[in-house]
């Protein structure tokens, strides 16, 4: 399993690159890539995504491909006319703009996947320790609504049966209320049994209850600075370079702010996770990735107006897109390597037994 | 002092990520005309980043006051109860936008304040999130115009408040104290319109961090150098042509909602807020006290 940080930077590198292209070559690639990923790693994790990337792809390509070929009437090969007394999709309804469409909904759907892979093999412990340790306590706040929602699921549960019981039956809106009424005091209840176990074992007994002056400040001065950054960028071009040196100065005094805000939080873990081979691996394959996309944005350029063409395909570029493939690369690795252990291991039992 | 600075870290934010939401509509286009489409590209994507920040800079600033265990407690469970009723919108797809999950943001704002609502939208849509699977570049916006929601119903509620107290003052202090306050029709009728406002903003704001990307007719999509009245025309067109229907649905099940739960709902949180009003004397103090004899 990789590190939760390795998942997140490849589901980025994936919206980075899908978002960078309309090839329909290097959009099947990316797809490919995520399917295969998809397959290999998310196989074995007990979640599931709540809509496969097939049946979103089976929504959102004709959708997206009727609302363009609705709503731009650019190309050359028109397929029918559309009256223009029709107000915003009267006119001619080209192949080209269906073809743009369609591209767009697999876009989409190449993000759909990626995310709902990130989703499926990262557990949520995990991207819960992905919070920053100044926002420790919204950290406990998810960790708390996270272990709370099964147990508000079967008190749902538990309250509909009850309801039910008494010859209560869910019609319409106003016949939730014996529901929903006693499932957030029951909840509620359960918070003030919380809060006095938690103030029991002091917490934020030793915790300042007021956040220093000096943290508050430097918040202001980054967001001051960001204001002022931004706002040199949008209205003055010439000062566009030095707008976002401004800019970065702000979002490092932010930074800042956050670090300061987490220093005097002690964080421990029972088992802390090390840093792998492959983590380190599926880095170098996004960091390839990233790089083909932001110096190859001419290559992955494609566009179907104002007449359709034939995509054209650089296999390095085609090479550089499979950096996305590491993660299934060192899963099947591993696999195996733990494949032969468990055969050695038990050709050692074995030949111990017959001895 | 401190209330002043807390204001100003509000306000800051706040203005960065509306004017980082509404570019589009304020920029005269020289600035954009003159480095031209590579220019336009860039925009955007530093958009993203900055609201990303002010969300991040109002999160220190809202939740690095160590929040009590009352409050850590309370903000959980409220956010795994509307947690839930995202999983029923995720089982059993709703008309259009509706969800159910901004009727108790937008209560829970109302009865506990700013602070409490913007904490109750930015973790209920991360919390859900997480266990629905939709996590996606999507979220922080999402997190950060839920957000708003529960921070401005924290102001509506702190309003109404202040204005029955102004105006029916001596009446309130002839009344026996009560357990429960009276919610009046007045307040579920302002409670829904300002449900059903926000259930249009809210895909109003979505659209935006989006539309200057969109791909379409000249008519409803931006472009670098339009000026304000041109943009606002073409979302307007944009808005009413892919958004305005799906929304409707949103308000409308907004109003639907809070009129059928508003009443219970406040009821049953001013009780709980009045026993969560329990406090452990002088924690701080005293353990200062204990190391230093110690």
């Amino acid at each position: 399993m990789l590190d939760a940080r390795v998942w997140f930077i490849w589901a980025l590198t994936t919206l980075v690159a899908a978002s960078a292209t309309r090839s329909p070559m290097y959009i099947i690639v990316l797809l490919l890539t995520t399917m295969v990923v998809g397959g290999t790693c998310a196989a074995g994790e007990g979640r599931r995504a709540p809509l496969s990337p097939l049946r979103f792809a089976m929504v959102a390509v004709p959708l997206s491909a009727l609302f363009n070929a609705l709503t731009v009437h650019l190309g050359d090969t028109v397929l029918l006319h559309l009256p223009s007394w029709i107000p915003l999709v009267g006119g001619a309804i080209t192949l080209e703009a269906v073809t743009f469409g369609a591209l767009n909904g697999l876009t989409l759907t190449v993000i759909f996947a990626a995310f709902s892979v990130f989703n499926q093999v990262t557990p949520v412990r995990d991207l819960i320790k992905l919070t920053p340790r100044a926002f420790h306590e919204g950290g406990v706040v998810l960790s708390i609504a996270l272990t709370f929602i099964p147990q508000t699921t079967r008190s749902l549960q538990r309250i509909r049966e009850a309801q039910a019981v008494r010859g209560h039956r869910v019609r319409g809106i106003r016949d939730w209320l014996p529901i929903v009424v006693p499932l957030l005091v029951s909840g509620l209840e359960r918070a003030m049994g919380l809060a006095e176990a938690m103030v029991a074992r002091g917490y934020g007994a030793v915790t300042s209850q007021k956040q220093p002056v000096r943290t508050q400040a430097l918040i202001i001065v980054g967001l001051l600075t960001l204001l002022a950054g931004w706002l040199a960028y949008l209205f003055n071009a010439a000062w566009r370079a030095p707008a976002v040196a401004v800019i970065a100065a702000g979002a490092a005094a932010i930074g800042l702010a956050i670090w300061l805000t987490g220093r005097g939080v002690h964080h421990t873990v029972y088992r802390a996770r090390s840093w792998t081979f492959g983590d380190s691996f599926a880095l170098l394959g996004c960091a390839v990735t990233l790089a083909a996309a932001w110096r190859g944005r001419a290559a992955l350029y494609y566009s179907p107006y104002p007449a359709l063409t034939l995509p054209s395909f650089d296999p390095l570029m085609g090479m550089a897109l499979l950096g996305l493939l590491v993660p299934a690369i060192v899963t099947v690795a591993r696999e195996d390597a733990e494949m032969h252990r468990h055969r050695d291991g038990d050709q050692d039992h074995d030949s111990s037994s017959h001895q | 002092m401190r209330k002043l600075i807390s204001g100003a870290i509000y306000l800051l934010s706040g203005t960065l990520g509306v004017l980082a939401f509404i570019y589009p509509f304020f920029t005269s286009g020289a600035a954009l005309a003159q480095h031209g489409a590579a220019h336009a590209q860039d925009a955007p994507l530093l958009t993203a980043g900055l609201v990303g920040l002010s969300v991040v800079a109002l999160l220190v600033e809202l939740q690095g006051r160590a929040l009590s265990a009352k409050t850590v407690a309370m903000l959980g469970v409220l956010v795994a109860v509307t947690s839930v009723l995202r999983f029923l919108e995720v089982a059993f797809p709703m008309p259009g936008g509706f969800s159910p999950i901004f009727g108790p943001i937008i209560i829970a704002g109302y009865v506990f304040g700013g602070r409490f609502g913007f904490l109750m939208g930015t973790f209920t849509l991360l919390a859900s999130g997480l266990v629905t699977g939709g996590i996606g570049p999507w979220l922080p916006y999402q997190m950060f115009t839920a957000g708003w929601a529960g921070l401005s119903a924290g102001w509506l509620g702190g309003a109404s408040r202040w204005l029955r107290e102004e105006f029916a003052g001596p009446a309130l202090a002839k009344e026996e104290p009560r357990i429960t306050p009276n919610v009046s029709h007045t307040d579920v009728i302002v409670l829904c319109g300002f449900g059903f406002v926000w259930g249009l903003l809210y895909g109003a704001i979505m659209n935006i961090y989006f539309w200057p990307f969109a791909v379409g007719p000249a008519a409803q999509t931006w472009e670098p150098g339009i000026g304000l009245g041109e943009t606002l025309a073409r979302y307007g067109v944009f808005y009413v042509v892919t958004s305005l229907a799906w929304d409707l649905a949103r308000a409308a099940g907004n109003v639907v909602l809070l009129l059928a739960l508003a009443k219970p709902m406040i009821k049953a949180l001013h009780r709980f807020r009045r026993r969560f009003h329990f406090q452990v004397r002088g924690s701080h103090a005293d353990l200062a006290e204990m190391e230093s004899h110690a």
